[in-house]
């Protein structure tokens, strides 16, 4: 049950990061890599607090997600006004500059990571009250998105999105509103941040290097982008398969390379049947509707 | 382990030494005659998939005890094993943050305080050297260990006159070798890992630095010889392994990789405590039996505790010291393109 619940945990985690990804990226159009610096922010100043201060443990996750806000909107001013593939660029050396700091603070652990990140609950009751937590935290994040971009902002979001130019000729600010996005999106990677390291109890910088902006992408685009519920697919399909797979009894000399093989043709598989993720025909039919 | 990824050359050859260990406890009639069965997984040598796979080793098969590699992986899985109260058995890592994880945490390999300031003592008393340059690797291994080596020179009386670290991705090395030449050591200590290793000592020698290098036991890996060729004449090595030399059971274990495996293992020392982790695990599990208790991560880590001294085949005597063990530094040199050794410090 241990193991069980916490990939549960896992997954309930990168629901929140996929979800809050994919409305930067997929309702917003925003072409950011940078989001695992924002899980990591949320983390490692949860993390902190929890070491050095005794702030209870809900306020140390919100100030990681304040944190994690402010820093996306110090990226986000300065690159915003420059979008597209400037963003890609410019946030892909936020997210690389970013790590060099933490690799070499002497607070933050270096590139030994921190440890040492207070139990907080204890006894037999950490985890499902961890795994409680941590789904209630998904839905409320997965739904509150949906609210979000079902209701009046969210057809503007998408029209900013696929048409800035007519977006903004009708007088509505465009800047604002990538701005308002990213923050948003970040400041609840920065949640999850903080829900990592109280469970986990232990960060390393290389949880949060490009190989991790690669990973939310492909749940994103696998399940489908752009969609209420292809984020949750995504991250469960990613980390479940992988677990999954261990348990096939496989000899470890088979079983070593065949966990690569078989994770990547599943993912292969997927995006070749389904080229707008495995939500995305369901969600396309709904939008078109809801627009006529 | 990690059996697939970048560190999967080692984390493979350390199952495969496990596992001849495994056959050979079996063949012996196991624990108490019952097998020994070996659950491995695959960790990549990742904090998170450390995690993933311990869980499931305590949650799923309910180990009462894991072993594991890798410096960023023990810390990461040390706070379940001390909720969990379940032994953790560090094999193969050294850094020095090990000792100071928890209650359950134990180490049975030697941490870097025992053989980075062996070796920065013998580079100054025996050799005599008085200018060092340090040069390390910016990650937990590298950062640790320099500053012990650093630490230990200076205070034996010697100057550290360049400390210079590289990035682990790094692939060209010149400017901070150019800083160093000019610097002008009598000695360069380097503190890689397997990869980058050989680069950087290449890299030195066509810089035209020619002063003695030496580094821990990641340089003792016959293909750096290989890689660097002439470049690698000189070079000293540390192993907290006894060799051919001093241990009898070392040649036919090197014998036995040739014929099952086809070759001689990476990181022969290191392979050579991951043998040894089995017997020890047996001993652990016989003291528990003999007193009748089952076999928990409470009583096998006070078998640990209780029995202290071990005698185990290939790496000799260990003796479990709190939270680090202390072993006999073997040091090696490169001789007209062998490994060779040079001295023992205990």
């Amino acid at each position: 049950m241990e193991y069980l619940s916490t990939i549960g945990i896992l997954i309930a985690i990168y629901v929140i990061l996929a979800a809050s990804y994919n409305l930067v990226i997929g309702y917003g159009g925003l072409a950011t890599v940078a989001h695992p610096i924002f899980f990591a922010i949320g983390a490692y100043v949860s993390g902190l607090l929890a070491i050095h201060t005794s702030l209870p443990p809900p306020v140390t996750v919100l100030v990681g997600a304040a944190c994690a806000m402010l820093a996306s909107l110090l990226l986000a001013a300065s690159a915003l006004r420059v979008s597209g593939d400037y963003l890609l660029i410019a946030s892909l050396g936020f997210q690389l500059g970013l790590l060099q700091l933490i690799k070499n603070l002497e607070f933050t652990g270096g590139p030994g990571g921190l440890g040492g990140i207070p139990a907080t609950i204890v006894g037999p009751a950490r985890t499902p009250a961890y795994l409680v937590i941590a789904a209630l935290l998904a839905i409320a994040t997965v739904f509150a998105i949906r609210a979000l971009v079902r209701g009046p902002y969210g057809r503007a979001i998408t029209a900013m999105r696929d048409e800035e130019l007519a977006f903004t000729a009708l007088g509505r600010n465009a800047m604002s509103m990538k701005l308002v996005i990213f923050a948003i999106g970040c400041g609840i990677a920065g949640v999850a941040g903080g829900l990592y390291a109280f469970y986990f109890q232990y960060v390393s910088p290389d949880q949060f290097e490009v190989l991790q902006s690669a990973a939310i992408l492909t749940m994103v685009v696998l399940g489908g982008m752009g969609t209420a519920f292809g984020p949750v697919v995504g991250a469960v399909l990613l980390l479940a398969i992988p677990q999954a797979i261990t348990f096939l009894q496989l000899p470890p000399s088979i079983m070593a390379p065949m966990q690569g093989i078989i994770f990547t043709v599943l993912v292969l598989v997927f995006l070749f049947l389904r080229p707008a993720g495995i939500m995305g025909h369901a969600g396309r039919r709904r939008r078109t509707a809801g627009l006529t | 382990m990690p059996l697939t990824g970048a560190q999967a050359g080692y984390g493979n050859d350390f199952v495969t030494g496990m596992r001849m260990a495994v056959k050979d406890v079996n063949d012996a009639g196991g624990i108490a005659g019952r097998p020994v069965e070996l659950v491995t997984l695959d960790t990549q040598a990742e904090p998170q998939l450390g995690i993933n796979a311990v869980n499931r080793l305590i949650g799923v098969e309910k180990m009462p005890m894991v072993l594991v590699a890798w410096s960023s992986v023990v810390k990461a899985v040390a706070p379940i094993c001390n909720r969990e109260k379940v032994l953790e058995i560090n094999t193969g890592a050294n850094s020095p943050e090990i000792a100071t994880l928890g209650d359950y945490v134990y180490t049975a390999f030697p941490l870097a305080e025992v053989d980075i300031t062996k070796l920065a003592q013998y580079v100054y008393q025996t050799l005599g050297k008085r200018r060092a340059a340090v040069l390390y690797i910016n990650n937990d291994t590298g950062i640790d260990a320099a500053k012990l080596y650093r630490d230990t020179f200076t205070k034996a009386g010697g100057q550290v006159v360049a400390f210079e670290a590289y990035d682990p991705k790094a692939t060209e090395f010149t400017g901070m070798l150019l800083k160093t030449r000019a610097a002008n050591p009598d000695v360069v200590h380097l503190h890689g890992l397997t990869a980058d290793t050989p680069q950087v000592i290449a890299q030195m020698r066509q810089l035209g630095l020619t002063q003695q290098i030496t580094t821990y036991s990641a340089g003792y890996n016959p293909k750096l010889i290989e890689q660097c060729g002439p470049a690698a004449e000189g070079l000293i090595v540390t192993s907290l392994a006894p060799g051919v030399q001093e241990n009898a059971n070392v040649a036919p274990f090197l014998e036995r990789w040739k014929k099952e495996v086809g070759r001689v293992p990476n990181g022969l020392p290191y392979v050579q405590y991951q043998y040894d982790m089995i017997p020890l695990a047996k001993a652990l599990y016989d003291h528990v039996d003999k007193k009748g208790q089952p076999a928990t991560g409470d009583t096998l880590r006070d078998a640990l505790v209780e029995i202290r001294t071990f005698d185990l085949p290939m790496t000799g005597k260990m003796v479990i010291d709190g939270h680090r063990v202390n072993k006999p530094v073997y040091l090696l040199t490169v001789k007209k393109g062998a490994f060779v050794p040079l001295a023992t410090l205990s």
